[in-house]
């Protein structure tokens, strides 16, 4: 099924074949797809995979020589295109090893994590370890335990605290962009397809949106054009935000 | 020492132009933040490609027909090969006259330019719909003829179009091998599926491990 070269099992086999060297162009065909590898059989994606590796490494030579000499390496998507199949590979590898263990155990036969309270208050994801004695006996283990930094309730609570203000003010400003967006592609394509623009500003809500939507259409911009910059009486120029302000408050 | 640290200030919101976002041009012009944010009207089903036959509807060349070169969809935006041009000098400067060369300009897709029939060559709107088999399609409203998307659409940087595409002998694997049907189901896993292979017997007992 996949084309072999004869073994030479000497350093050159780092190198790409001589035809290449110099290249300007090696043209190569697309990665695997998911779809064709889990037609192949066990042992054809185990010799696929070495067969990718020593391709891997060959690129990776390659582009460090190209480096070393100042030449441009040819088609450097190439490496690209073998980390994807073989990203691909090991996917295939763990589902059908996954469906096993489920058949036969019920468990995913995979390694084991749990959700935890880091020394911020935040939870975060760990894989478990493996040890060849239990928690219980592993004294090496608690003296690590002791030096990972902790914080009482209070710091957790101020920090989560100032976190959520971050966060708010963060959303509060995507808001604001959002209708922003909305309000200037309305004002510079009055035929823009409602829908299709709802879309593009999903954090604000149906009746925000009309509102804003009922506001640019009600405003003739061609005859009641607002100055970008008006001179005031010192000879300075105010910009249009600033006159919007003491609209406001008056002065 | 400065008691502060190298920073760079770079704009966070890029302003995509003609030039390829990877190119020395492109990184120049987003280089200062001080211009305003440019507004696109979002648009669902993209009509354009290259290759395609379109009529300008704006400008100097307005009611010209031509063939789409690029396409940027960032800002709505397609280049019509040989139209709406302009000279520009590039590398002008204090004691240098600089070259002359004819730019095209780009051209908004949803007002000044338009796509053509090809029974008549004459402009038409055009929608997306769905072929019995479920293939979509691109069809003018006016007539009701089917607009194929153009060759050009295809062309990536391996090859112009997929049929033409040789195979590389050393590199790549043969299509038939590619499509070939090999897995055959059985309760093992990969691992001892390889080891019964490659004739790997194994009956030490590995040492129990605690997992926390």
């Amino acid at each position: 099924m996949i084309q072999m070269t004869g073994v030479r099992s000497d350093l050159m086999e780092f190198f790409d074949t001589k035809k290449h060297w110099g290249e300007r162009d090696v043209k190569v065909g697309r990665a695997w797809k998911i779809d064709e590898l889990r037609l192949k059989s066990n042992e054809d994606l185990h010799k696929l995979w070495y067969v990718l590796l020593k391709e891997k490494n060959m690129l990776l030579t390659m582009e460090h020589d190209a480096k070393e000499e100042c030449r441009p390496f040819a088609n450097p998507e190439r490496i690209d295109k073998v980390e994807e199949s073989m990203n691909h590979l090991e996917e295939v590898v763990k589902e059908r090893n996954r469906a096993y263990f489920l058949l036969e155990t019920g468990t995913s036969g995979e390694r084991t994590g749990e959700e935890f309270e880091n020394w911020l208050g935040l939870p975060e994801y760990r894989q478990h370890e493996e040890y060849p004695v239990p928690k219980e006996q592993n004294k090496e283990w608690y003296k690590a335990q002791e030096e990972i930094p902790t914080s009482s309730d209070y710091e957790k609570k101020k920090f989560y605290s100032m976190l959520r203000v971050k966060q708010r003010k963060d959303a509060r400003k995507g808001i604001s962009a959002q209708r922003a967006s909305v309000h200037e592609t309305l004002k510079n394509f009055p035929d823009t397809d409602l829908e299709t623009l709802r879309e593009t500003a999903p954090d604000l809500t149906p009746v925000e949106f009309d509102k804003i939507v009922e506001r640019v259409r009600s405003t003739n911009w061609e005859n009641n054009e607002i100055p970008r910059e008006i001179k005031m009486w010192n000879g300075q120029f105010v910009r249009r935000r600033q006159m919007t302000w003491k609209k406001k408050y008056g002065h | 020492m400065p008691n502060y640290l190298p920073r760079e200030v770079k704009r966070r919101r890029v302003r995509f132009t003609t030039n390829r976002p990877w190119s020395a041009e492109f990184e120049k012009q987003n280089q200062f933040s001080h211009r305003n944010r440019v507004y696109v009207q979002p648009i669902k089903n993209w009509l354009f490609f290259k290759g395609d036959r379109v009529e300008v509807l704006h400008g100097r060349d307005k009611g010209k027909q031509g063939l789409i070169t690029q396409v940027i969809q960032e800002r709505n935006w397609v280049i019509v090969g040989g139209l709406n041009w302009h000279f520009r000098y590039i590398g002008k400067g204090e004691d240098t006259r600089g070259m002359l060369v004819r730019s095209e300009a780009p051209l908004l897709v949803t007002n000044q330019v338009s796509l053509v029939d090809p029974s008549d060559d004459k402009l038409t709107k055009v929608e997306w719909r769905y072929t019995e088999e479920g293939e979509p399609v691109r069809v003018s409203l006016r007539t009701g003829r089917i607009i194929p998307l153009p060759f050009a659409a295809e062309e990536t940087h391996d090859y112009k179009d997929p049929t033409s595409y040789l195979e590389n002998e050393s590199k790549d694997t043969k299509a038939a091998d590619v499509e070939a049907i090999t897995f055959d189901p059985s309760l093992k896993t990969f691992e001892m599926e390889i080891m019964e292979v490659m004739d790997i017997k194994e009956d030490r007992v590995p040492k129990k491990s605690y997992f926390y």
